[in-house]
Protein backbone atom coordinates (compact mmCIF):
# COMPACT_ATOMS: atom_id res chain seq x y z
CA UNK A 1 0.00 0.00 0.00
CA UNK A 2 2.91 2.75 0.57
CA UNK A 3 4.29 4.45 -2.35
CA UNK A 4 7.62 4.87 -1.10
CA UNK A 5 7.38 8.69 -1.05
CA UNK A 6 8.46 10.07 2.11
CA UNK A 7 6.52 12.30 3.87
CA UNK A 8 8.08 15.55 3.85
CA UNK A 9 8.45 15.13 -0.08
CA UNK A 10 4.78 15.08 -0.08
CA UNK A 11 4.45 18.21 2.43
CA UNK A 12 6.37 20.77 0.61
CA UNK A 13 4.42 18.97 -2.83
CA UNK A 14 1.50 19.71 -1.43
CA UNK A 15 2.62 23.27 -0.92
CA UNK A 16 4.26 24.40 -4.28
CA UNK A 17 4.59 21.73 -7.04
CA UNK A 18 0.68 20.73 -6.44
CA UNK A 19 -0.95 23.74 -4.56
CA UNK A 20 -4.08 22.67 -4.33
CA UNK A 21 -5.96 25.60 -5.38
CA UNK A 22 -3.28 27.03 -8.34
CA UNK A 23 -2.61 23.34 -9.99
CA UNK A 24 -5.74 21.89 -9.44
CA UNK A 25 -8.20 25.13 -8.63
CA UNK A 26 -10.13 23.80 -5.92
CA UNK A 27 -11.20 26.18 -3.09
CA UNK A 28 -12.03 28.74 -5.39
CA UNK A 29 -14.92 29.91 -4.21
CA UNK A 30 -14.31 31.14 -0.60
CA UNK A 31 -10.63 32.29 -2.17
CA UNK A 32 -12.57 34.53 -4.19
CA UNK A 33 -15.52 35.48 -2.18
CA UNK A 34 -13.09 36.44 1.02
CA UNK A 35 -9.46 37.51 -0.01
CA UNK A 36 -10.81 40.99 0.14
CA UNK A 37 -8.60 41.72 3.11
CA UNK A 38 -5.27 40.17 4.89
CA UNK A 39 -6.90 40.00 8.43
CA UNK A 40 -9.85 37.99 6.98
CA UNK A 41 -7.66 35.84 4.87
CA UNK A 42 -5.43 34.75 7.20
CA UNK A 43 -7.92 33.79 9.84
CA UNK A 44 -9.86 31.57 7.06
CA UNK A 45 -6.21 30.19 5.51
CA UNK A 46 -5.16 28.98 9.37
CA UNK A 47 -8.54 27.62 9.62
CA UNK A 48 -8.55 25.93 6.61
CA UNK A 49 -5.16 24.62 7.35
CA UNK A 50 -5.99 22.89 10.31
CA UNK A 51 -9.11 21.45 9.43
CA UNK A 52 -7.13 19.95 6.44
CA UNK A 53 -4.38 18.28 8.30
CA UNK A 54 -7.29 16.88 10.55
CA UNK A 55 -9.62 15.63 8.47
CA UNK A 56 -7.56 14.14 6.29
CA UNK A 57 -6.63 11.57 9.17
CA UNK A 58 -10.35 11.19 9.96
CA UNK A 59 -11.55 10.24 6.89
CA UNK A 60 -8.02 8.05 6.08
CA UNK A 61 -9.30 6.19 8.96
CA UNK A 62 -12.67 5.98 8.17
CA UNK A 63 -11.74 4.89 5.25
CA UNK A 64 -9.63 2.25 5.67
CA UNK A 65 -11.46 0.62 8.94
CA UNK A 66 -15.48 1.14 8.05
CA UNK A 67 -15.36 1.64 4.33
CA UNK A 68 -12.99 -0.61 3.00
CA UNK A 69 -13.81 -3.77 5.28
CA UNK A 70 -17.86 -3.06 4.91
CA UNK A 71 -17.37 -3.20 1.34
CA UNK A 72 -18.99 0.68 1.18
CA UNK A 73 -16.70 2.34 -0.89
CA UNK A 74 -18.76 3.50 -2.76
CA UNK A 75 -20.29 5.68 -0.25
CA UNK A 76 -17.36 7.72 0.26
CA UNK A 77 -18.37 10.80 -1.04
CA UNK A 78 -20.92 11.39 1.77
CA UNK A 79 -19.43 9.80 4.13
CA UNK A 80 -16.36 12.04 3.93
CA UNK A 81 -19.08 15.47 3.50
CA UNK A 82 -20.45 13.63 7.09
CA UNK A 83 -17.34 13.54 8.86
CA UNK A 84 -16.20 17.15 7.73
CA UNK A 85 -19.34 19.08 8.64
CA UNK A 86 -19.21 17.14 12.18
CA UNK A 87 -15.77 17.91 12.78
CA UNK A 88 -16.38 21.58 11.49
CA UNK A 89 -19.23 22.00 13.95
CA UNK A 90 -17.64 20.45 16.77
CA UNK A 91 -14.28 22.08 16.53
CA UNK A 92 -16.28 25.55 16.66
CA UNK A 93 -18.30 24.82 19.37
CA UNK A 94 -15.43 24.26 21.44
CA UNK A 95 -13.65 26.81 19.97
CA UNK A 96 -16.71 29.27 20.88
CA UNK A 97 -16.63 26.88 25.03
CA UNK A 98 -13.01 27.35 25.29
CA UNK A 99 -11.64 31.31 24.23
CA UNK A 100 -14.03 34.47 22.69
CA UNK A 101 -10.34 36.13 20.99
CA UNK A 102 -9.49 32.61 19.23
CA UNK A 103 -13.43 32.23 18.27
CA UNK A 104 -13.40 36.01 17.16
CA UNK A 105 -10.41 35.19 14.85
CA UNK A 106 -11.10 31.89 13.68
CA UNK A 107 -14.54 30.60 14.41
CA UNK A 108 -16.43 32.70 12.56
CA UNK A 109 -14.59 30.95 9.22
CA UNK A 110 -15.50 27.55 10.45
CA UNK A 111 -19.46 27.40 9.01
CA UNK A 112 -17.62 28.47 5.65
CA UNK A 113 -15.15 25.51 5.63
CA UNK A 114 -17.62 22.57 5.41
CA UNK A 115 -18.40 23.71 1.90
CA UNK A 116 -15.02 24.19 1.03
CA UNK A 117 -14.26 21.72 -2.07
CA UNK A 118 -10.29 21.76 -1.27
CA UNK A 119 -10.96 19.76 1.29
CA UNK A 120 -13.46 17.23 0.00
CA UNK A 121 -10.74 17.00 -3.03
CA UNK A 122 -7.88 16.42 -0.67
CA UNK A 123 -9.87 13.24 1.12
CA UNK A 124 -10.42 12.09 -2.26
CA UNK A 125 -6.88 12.61 -3.82
CA UNK A 126 -5.41 10.84 -0.82
CA UNK A 127 -7.51 8.16 -1.10
CA UNK A 128 -6.73 7.65 -4.95
CA UNK A 129 -2.96 8.02 -4.43
CA UNK A 130 -3.31 5.39 -1.54
CA UNK A 131 -1.74 7.12 0.75
CA UNK A 132 -0.35 5.65 4.19
CA UNK A 133 -1.51 7.60 7.19
CA UNK A 134 1.13 9.61 8.07
CA UNK A 135 1.12 10.51 4.11
CA UNK A 136 -2.42 11.45 3.99
CA UNK A 137 -1.63 13.56 7.62
CA UNK A 138 1.10 15.80 6.01
CA UNK A 139 -0.88 15.78 2.76
CA UNK A 140 -3.30 17.63 4.05
CA UNK A 141 -1.25 19.62 6.27
CA UNK A 142 0.88 20.72 3.43
CA UNK A 143 -2.33 21.40 0.89
CA UNK A 144 -4.25 23.48 3.75
CA UNK A 145 -0.17 25.27 4.28
CA UNK A 146 -0.13 26.22 0.57
CA UNK A 147 -4.06 27.08 0.22
CA UNK A 148 -3.43 29.80 3.36
CA UNK A 149 -0.13 31.30 1.66
CA UNK A 150 -2.45 31.48 -2.13
CA UNK A 151 -5.02 33.14 -0.63
CA UNK A 152 -2.91 35.70 1.83
CA UNK A 153 -0.57 36.30 -1.27
CA UNK A 154 -3.81 37.14 -2.91
CA UNK A 155 -5.55 39.29 -0.44
CA UNK A 156 -1.99 41.29 -0.14
CA UNK A 157 -2.41 42.19 -3.78
CA UNK A 158 -5.99 42.77 -3.70
CA UNK A 159 -5.61 44.75 -0.71
CA UNK A 160 -2.51 47.21 -2.79
CA UNK A 161 -4.98 47.29 -6.02
CA UNK A 162 -8.19 48.57 -3.43
CA UNK A 163 -7.62 52.19 -5.04
CA UNK A 164 -6.72 51.20 -8.46
CA UNK A 165 -8.94 52.13 -11.35
CA UNK A 166 -9.78 48.57 -13.07
CA UNK A 167 -11.61 48.69 -15.93
CA UNK A 168 -15.51 48.68 -15.20
CA UNK A 169 -15.77 45.12 -16.53
CA UNK A 170 -13.30 43.59 -14.58
CA UNK A 171 -13.90 44.94 -11.17
CA UNK A 172 -14.13 42.38 -8.23
CA UNK A 173 -14.32 38.68 -9.52
CA UNK A 174 -12.78 39.53 -13.00
CA UNK A 175 -9.41 40.64 -11.90
CA UNK A 176 -9.87 38.37 -9.32
CA UNK A 177 -9.56 35.64 -11.42
CA UNK A 178 -6.85 37.01 -13.93
CA UNK A 179 -4.28 37.52 -10.57
CA UNK A 180 -5.20 34.05 -9.87
CA UNK A 181 -4.39 32.92 -13.69
CA UNK A 182 -0.98 34.90 -13.01
CA UNK A 183 -0.65 33.06 -9.59
CA UNK A 184 -0.82 29.78 -11.47
CA UNK A 185 1.12 30.82 -14.38
CA UNK A 186 4.25 31.98 -11.48
CA UNK A 187 3.36 28.40 -9.83
CA UNK A 188 4.59 26.66 -13.25
CA UNK A 189 8.13 27.02 -12.40
CA UNK A 190 8.24 25.02 -9.86
CA UNK A 191 6.53 22.15 -11.76
CA UNK A 192 8.49 18.84 -12.42
CA UNK A 193 10.47 19.52 -8.96
CA UNK A 194 8.43 16.87 -6.86
CA UNK A 195 6.49 13.91 -8.25
CA UNK A 196 3.93 12.35 -5.56
CA UNK A 197 1.17 11.70 -8.28
CA UNK B 1 -30.43 72.67 -25.74
CA UNK B 2 -29.80 69.30 -25.18
CA UNK B 3 -27.98 68.86 -29.17
CA UNK B 4 -26.39 72.09 -28.14
CA UNK B 5 -24.67 70.38 -24.86
CA UNK B 6 -23.93 67.54 -27.01
CA UNK B 7 -21.96 69.65 -29.40
CA UNK B 8 -20.26 71.50 -26.62
CA UNK B 9 -18.79 67.93 -25.12
CA UNK B 10 -17.92 66.63 -28.79
CA UNK B 11 -15.92 70.01 -28.88
CA UNK B 12 -14.36 69.32 -25.69
CA UNK B 13 -13.80 65.73 -26.21
CA UNK B 14 -12.11 66.64 -29.61
CA UNK B 15 -9.90 69.58 -27.80
CA UNK B 16 -8.81 67.07 -25.33
CA UNK B 17 -7.75 64.25 -28.02
CA UNK B 18 -6.23 67.43 -29.85
CA UNK B 19 -4.01 67.99 -26.57
CA UNK B 20 -2.62 64.57 -25.66
CA UNK B 21 0.41 64.11 -26.76
CA UNK B 22 1.64 60.47 -28.51
CA UNK B 23 3.77 59.39 -25.87
CA UNK B 24 4.73 60.80 -22.24
CA UNK B 25 8.14 60.39 -21.92
CA UNK B 26 8.89 59.82 -18.58
CA UNK B 27 12.62 60.39 -17.21
CA UNK B 28 13.42 56.90 -15.53
CA UNK B 29 11.98 55.00 -18.73
CA UNK B 30 13.90 56.88 -21.19
CA UNK B 31 17.25 56.17 -18.93
CA UNK B 32 16.39 52.21 -18.67
CA UNK B 33 16.11 52.26 -22.69
CA UNK B 34 19.61 53.90 -23.02
CA UNK B 35 20.82 51.27 -20.63
CA UNK B 36 19.59 48.73 -23.23
CA UNK B 37 20.67 50.11 -26.44
CA UNK B 38 23.97 48.68 -26.26
CA UNK B 39 22.73 45.55 -25.74
CA UNK B 40 19.94 45.84 -28.75
CA UNK B 41 23.00 46.80 -31.30
CA UNK B 42 25.09 43.17 -29.99
CA UNK B 43 22.16 41.43 -30.39
CA UNK B 44 21.97 42.44 -34.09
CA UNK B 45 25.25 41.93 -33.99
CA UNK B 46 24.90 38.35 -32.92
CA UNK B 47 21.86 37.03 -34.42
CA UNK B 48 21.42 39.12 -37.20
CA UNK B 49 19.31 42.02 -38.07
CA UNK B 50 15.79 39.84 -37.65
CA UNK B 51 16.32 41.04 -33.97
CA UNK B 52 16.11 44.90 -34.47
CA UNK B 53 12.39 43.65 -36.83
CA UNK B 54 11.44 41.71 -34.16
CA UNK B 55 11.99 44.69 -31.56
CA UNK B 56 10.24 46.89 -33.96
CA UNK B 57 6.73 45.01 -34.71
CA UNK B 58 6.99 44.51 -30.74
CA UNK B 59 7.22 47.34 -29.87
CA UNK B 60 4.39 48.86 -32.06
CA UNK B 61 2.21 46.11 -30.94
CA UNK B 62 2.91 47.39 -27.55
CA UNK B 63 1.97 50.95 -28.38
CA UNK B 64 -1.18 50.21 -30.10
CA UNK B 65 -2.39 47.96 -27.59
CA UNK B 66 -1.88 50.00 -25.23
CA UNK B 67 -3.33 53.02 -27.12
CA UNK B 68 -6.50 51.36 -27.74
CA UNK B 69 -7.23 51.35 -23.73
CA UNK B 70 -5.51 54.92 -22.72
CA UNK B 71 -7.08 56.54 -25.48
CA UNK B 72 -11.05 54.33 -25.45
CA UNK B 73 -11.35 54.62 -22.11
CA UNK B 74 -8.60 56.91 -19.74
CA UNK B 75 -8.40 59.55 -22.19
CA UNK B 76 -4.71 59.91 -21.52
CA UNK B 77 -1.61 59.76 -23.21
CA UNK B 78 0.64 55.96 -23.55
CA UNK B 79 3.39 56.58 -21.22
CA UNK B 80 6.94 55.42 -22.28
CA UNK B 81 6.95 52.90 -20.00
CA UNK B 82 5.18 50.69 -22.82
CA UNK B 83 8.76 50.66 -25.03
CA UNK B 84 10.69 49.75 -21.92
CA UNK B 85 7.74 46.60 -21.79
CA UNK B 86 8.71 45.71 -25.13
CA UNK B 87 12.41 46.13 -25.08
CA UNK B 88 12.87 43.85 -22.27
CA UNK B 89 10.08 41.46 -23.68
CA UNK B 90 12.30 41.11 -27.14
CA UNK B 91 15.58 40.79 -25.35
CA UNK B 92 14.39 37.79 -23.38
CA UNK B 93 12.99 36.03 -26.43
CA UNK B 94 15.16 33.57 -28.74
CA UNK B 95 16.53 34.45 -31.83
CA UNK B 96 14.64 32.28 -34.38
CA UNK B 97 11.62 32.85 -32.48
CA UNK B 98 7.99 33.13 -34.62
CA UNK B 99 6.94 36.99 -35.07
CA UNK B 100 3.22 35.73 -34.76
CA UNK B 101 4.45 34.09 -31.15
CA UNK B 102 6.38 37.51 -30.21
CA UNK B 103 3.37 39.46 -30.88
CA UNK B 104 0.75 36.90 -28.91
CA UNK B 105 3.17 37.39 -26.03
CA UNK B 106 3.42 41.13 -26.28
CA UNK B 107 -0.38 42.01 -26.55
CA UNK B 108 -1.37 39.42 -23.74
CA UNK B 109 1.70 40.97 -21.59
CA UNK B 110 -0.12 44.46 -22.13
CA UNK B 111 -3.58 43.79 -21.99
CA UNK B 112 -3.52 41.59 -19.54
CA UNK B 113 -0.65 41.98 -17.62
CA UNK B 114 -1.40 45.63 -17.53
CA UNK B 115 -3.89 47.46 -19.03
CA UNK B 116 -6.52 45.19 -17.16
CA UNK B 117 -5.02 46.41 -13.87
CA UNK B 118 -5.66 49.93 -14.79
CA UNK B 119 -2.23 50.66 -16.59
CA UNK B 120 0.85 52.14 -16.14
CA UNK B 121 1.73 52.48 -12.47
CA UNK B 122 -0.61 49.97 -11.09
CA UNK B 123 0.05 46.93 -12.92
CA UNK B 124 1.18 43.99 -10.10
CA UNK B 125 3.12 42.16 -12.01
CA UNK B 126 6.07 42.63 -14.84
CA UNK B 127 4.29 43.16 -17.68
CA UNK B 128 6.62 41.82 -20.08
CA UNK B 129 7.11 38.70 -18.02
CA UNK B 130 3.59 37.76 -17.99
CA UNK B 131 3.56 38.01 -21.57
CA UNK B 132 6.66 35.70 -21.82
CA UNK B 133 5.60 33.50 -19.37
CA UNK B 134 2.15 33.24 -21.34
CA UNK B 135 4.44 31.89 -24.67
CA UNK B 136 6.94 30.26 -23.00
CA UNK B 137 4.21 27.88 -21.36
CA UNK B 138 1.89 28.01 -24.20
CA UNK B 139 4.24 27.65 -27.14
CA UNK B 140 7.12 25.86 -25.53
CA UNK B 141 8.73 24.22 -28.69
CA UNK B 142 9.41 27.07 -29.93
CA UNK B 143 10.88 28.70 -26.85
CA UNK B 144 13.31 26.34 -25.85
CA UNK B 145 14.49 24.45 -28.77
CA UNK B 146 15.86 25.66 -31.27
CA UNK B 147 18.84 28.26 -30.42
CA UNK B 148 21.40 29.50 -32.98
CA UNK B 149 25.18 29.90 -32.56
CA UNK B 150 26.00 33.74 -32.65
CA UNK B 151 28.30 35.13 -35.09
CA UNK B 152 32.06 34.87 -34.15
CA UNK B 153 33.61 37.66 -36.48
CA UNK B 154 33.57 41.02 -37.30
CA UNK B 155 30.75 42.13 -39.99
CA UNK B 156 28.65 39.61 -38.28
CA UNK B 157 24.95 39.95 -38.04
CA UNK B 158 25.51 43.72 -39.78
CA UNK B 159 25.29 41.64 -42.93
CA UNK B 160 22.93 38.95 -42.26
CA UNK B 161 19.49 38.56 -41.24
CA UNK B 162 19.56 35.53 -39.31
CA UNK B 163 22.21 33.14 -37.92
CA UNK B 164 21.70 29.92 -39.52
CA UNK B 165 23.79 27.56 -37.39
CA UNK B 166 21.58 26.16 -35.60
CA UNK B 167 22.33 24.31 -32.01
CA UNK B 168 19.71 22.30 -29.92
CA UNK B 169 21.41 23.70 -26.18
CA UNK B 170 22.25 26.83 -24.78
CA UNK B 171 24.78 27.15 -21.89
CA UNK B 172 22.42 26.71 -19.42
CA UNK B 173 20.97 23.36 -20.49
CA UNK B 174 25.18 21.77 -20.78
CA UNK B 175 26.13 23.51 -23.80
CA UNK B 176 29.74 25.31 -23.97
CA UNK B 177 30.03 26.97 -20.95
CA UNK B 178 33.81 28.56 -20.56
CA UNK B 179 33.82 32.06 -18.54
CA UNK B 180 35.14 34.71 -20.82
CA UNK B 181 32.14 34.07 -23.72
CA UNK B 182 29.99 34.03 -21.50
CA UNK B 183 30.48 37.37 -19.76
CA UNK B 184 31.28 38.79 -23.14
CA UNK B 185 28.38 37.22 -24.67
CA UNK B 186 28.90 35.47 -28.37
CA UNK B 187 26.79 32.10 -26.74
CA UNK B 188 23.87 30.71 -27.93
CA UNK B 189 20.70 32.48 -26.07
CA UNK B 190 18.31 34.31 -25.89
CA UNK B 191 18.45 37.78 -27.95
CA UNK B 192 19.49 40.03 -25.00
CA UNK B 193 20.76 38.07 -22.69
CA UNK B 194 23.92 37.35 -23.59
CA UNK B 195 26.11 40.07 -23.29
CA UNK B 196 27.06 40.10 -19.36
CA UNK B 197 29.07 42.76 -19.29
CA UNK B 198 26.76 45.00 -21.40
CA UNK B 199 24.20 44.46 -19.12
CA UNK B 200 26.16 44.59 -16.09
CA UNK B 201 27.31 48.38 -17.71
CA UNK B 202 23.98 49.24 -18.43
CA UNK B 203 22.33 48.27 -14.93
CA UNK B 204 25.35 50.01 -13.18
CA UNK B 205 24.28 53.35 -15.16
CA UNK B 206 20.50 52.81 -14.06
CA UNK B 207 21.16 51.99 -10.57
CA UNK B 208 23.57 55.22 -10.01
CA UNK B 209 20.38 57.38 -11.45
CA UNK B 210 18.33 55.50 -9.31
CA UNK B 211 15.98 54.06 -12.36
CA UNK B 212 16.73 51.23 -10.62
CA UNK B 213 17.10 49.96 -6.82
CA UNK B 214 20.28 48.81 -5.93
CA UNK B 215 18.87 46.80 -2.83
CA UNK B 216 17.14 44.52 -5.03
CA UNK B 217 20.28 43.79 -6.98
CA UNK B 218 22.37 42.88 -4.39
CA UNK B 219 20.75 40.91 -2.24
CA UNK B 220 19.51 39.10 -5.74
CA UNK B 221 22.93 38.74 -6.38
CA UNK B 222 24.06 37.64 -3.67
CA UNK B 223 21.37 35.11 -2.95
CA UNK B 224 21.83 33.46 -6.09
CA UNK B 225 25.86 33.06 -5.52
CA UNK B 226 25.31 31.83 -2.41
CA UNK B 227 22.73 28.86 -2.87
CA UNK B 228 24.20 28.27 -6.40
CA UNK B 229 27.78 27.79 -4.22
CA UNK B 230 25.78 25.51 -1.57
CA UNK B 231 24.33 23.23 -4.44
CA UNK B 232 27.53 23.47 -7.25
CA UNK B 233 29.93 22.39 -3.25
CA UNK B 234 27.54 19.56 -2.60
CA UNK B 235 27.64 18.37 -6.20
CA UNK B 236 24.08 18.34 -7.20
CA UNK B 237 23.56 17.18 -10.72
CA UNK B 238 22.69 20.03 -13.29
CA UNK B 239 24.70 22.49 -10.79
CA UNK B 240 26.63 24.96 -12.97
CA UNK B 241 29.54 26.89 -11.13
CA UNK B 242 28.18 29.83 -9.48
CA UNK B 243 30.02 32.29 -11.91
CA UNK B 244 29.07 30.69 -15.03
CA UNK B 245 25.54 30.60 -13.35
CA UNK B 246 25.41 34.07 -12.87
CA UNK B 247 27.01 35.38 -16.56
CA UNK B 248 24.43 32.61 -18.08
CA UNK B 249 21.01 32.56 -19.16
CA UNK B 250 18.43 35.36 -18.72
CA UNK B 251 19.51 36.19 -14.63
CA UNK B 252 21.38 39.36 -15.49
CA UNK B 253 18.88 41.07 -17.56
CA UNK B 254 16.23 39.61 -15.07
CA UNK B 255 17.46 40.81 -11.62
CA UNK B 256 19.18 44.00 -13.20
CA UNK B 257 16.15 45.39 -15.31
CA UNK B 258 13.24 43.58 -14.97
CA UNK B 259 13.18 42.45 -10.82
CA UNK B 260 13.65 46.02 -10.80
CA UNK B 261 10.38 47.69 -12.25
CA UNK B 262 9.73 49.99 -9.66
CA UNK B 263 5.60 49.74 -10.35
CA UNK B 264 5.73 45.70 -9.85
CA UNK B 265 8.73 46.03 -7.25
CA UNK B 266 8.27 46.35 -3.12
CA UNK B 267 7.87 49.53 -1.69
CA UNK B 268 9.62 49.38 1.78
CA UNK B 269 13.42 48.83 1.63
CA UNK B 270 13.32 45.85 3.76
CA UNK B 271 10.76 44.16 1.73
CA UNK B 272 13.30 44.98 -1.33
CA UNK B 273 15.97 42.86 0.40
CA UNK B 274 13.99 40.16 1.06
CA UNK B 275 12.21 40.62 -2.44
CA UNK B 276 15.89 40.37 -4.37
CA UNK B 277 17.05 37.23 -2.34
CA UNK B 278 13.77 35.33 -3.00
CA UNK B 279 14.52 36.05 -6.31
CA UNK B 280 17.83 34.74 -6.55
CA UNK B 281 17.29 31.52 -4.67
CA UNK B 282 14.12 30.58 -6.33
CA UNK B 283 16.12 31.35 -10.03
CA UNK B 284 18.73 28.50 -8.49
CA UNK B 285 15.95 26.17 -7.09
CA UNK B 286 14.07 26.00 -10.29
CA UNK B 287 17.14 26.17 -12.86
CA UNK B 288 18.38 23.37 -10.93
CA UNK B 289 15.39 20.87 -9.86
CA UNK B 290 12.61 21.61 -11.98
CA UNK B 291 11.75 20.74 -15.79
CA UNK B 292 12.23 24.38 -16.76
CA UNK B 293 16.10 25.11 -17.76
CA UNK B 294 15.43 28.80 -16.73
CA UNK B 295 13.82 29.80 -13.45
CA UNK B 296 14.53 33.91 -13.60
CA UNK B 297 11.50 34.50 -15.40
CA UNK B 298 9.00 32.61 -13.01
CA UNK B 299 11.41 33.31 -10.07
CA UNK B 300 10.19 37.28 -10.52
CA UNK B 301 6.97 36.62 -11.21
CA UNK B 302 7.02 34.27 -7.50
CA UNK B 303 8.49 37.65 -6.28
CA UNK B 304 5.97 40.13 -7.84
CA UNK B 305 3.25 37.88 -6.44
CA UNK B 306 4.37 37.86 -2.26
CA UNK B 307 5.28 41.50 -2.77
CA UNK B 308 2.50 43.29 -1.28
CA UNK B 309 1.79 41.04 1.67
CA UNK B 310 5.77 41.43 2.39
CA UNK B 311 4.94 45.65 2.55
CA UNK B 312 2.19 44.87 3.80
CA UNK B 313 3.88 43.12 6.96
CA UNK B 314 6.71 45.40 7.25
CA UNK B 315 4.24 47.91 7.52
CA UNK B 316 2.11 46.85 9.93
CA UNK B 317 5.49 45.88 11.86
CA UNK B 318 6.71 49.28 11.80
CA UNK B 319 3.10 50.78 13.23
CA UNK B 320 2.96 48.69 16.01
CA UNK B 321 6.48 49.82 16.93
CA UNK B 322 5.75 53.33 16.55
CA UNK B 323 2.88 52.45 18.53
CA UNK B 324 5.18 51.97 21.50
Amino acid sequence: MSNGITFYAIFFAAIFTNNILLTNYLGMCSFLAVSREVKTSQGLGMAVAIVMAATSVLNWLAYRYILVPLDLVYLRFIVFIVIIAAFVQLIEMIIERVSDSLYASLGIFLPLITVNCAILGVCLFMVIREYTLLQAFFYGLGSGIGWALAIIAMAGIRQKMAKARVPKGLAGAGITLIIAGIMALAFMGFSGMIQIT
Amino acid sequence: MAQAAQAEQADESAEIKKKIPAVKWQVPNKRVLYALAPVVVTSIYLFGWRSLLLLIVVSVAAYLTEFVFVRSYYKEPVTSAVFVTAFLFTLSLPPTVPIWIALVGIVFGVAIGKMAFGGFGRNVFNPALTGRAFIYISFGAYMTSSWVEPFKSFPGGFINFLSDATTKATPLAGGAASHLPLFFGNVSGSLGETSAVLLLLGGIYIMVKKAANYRIVLSGVIGMLAFQTVLWAAGVRNALDPLAAATSGGFMLGILFMATDPVSAPGTNKARWIYGALIGVLTVLIRTFSIWKEGVMFAILLGNMFNPILDYYIKQRKTKEDGK
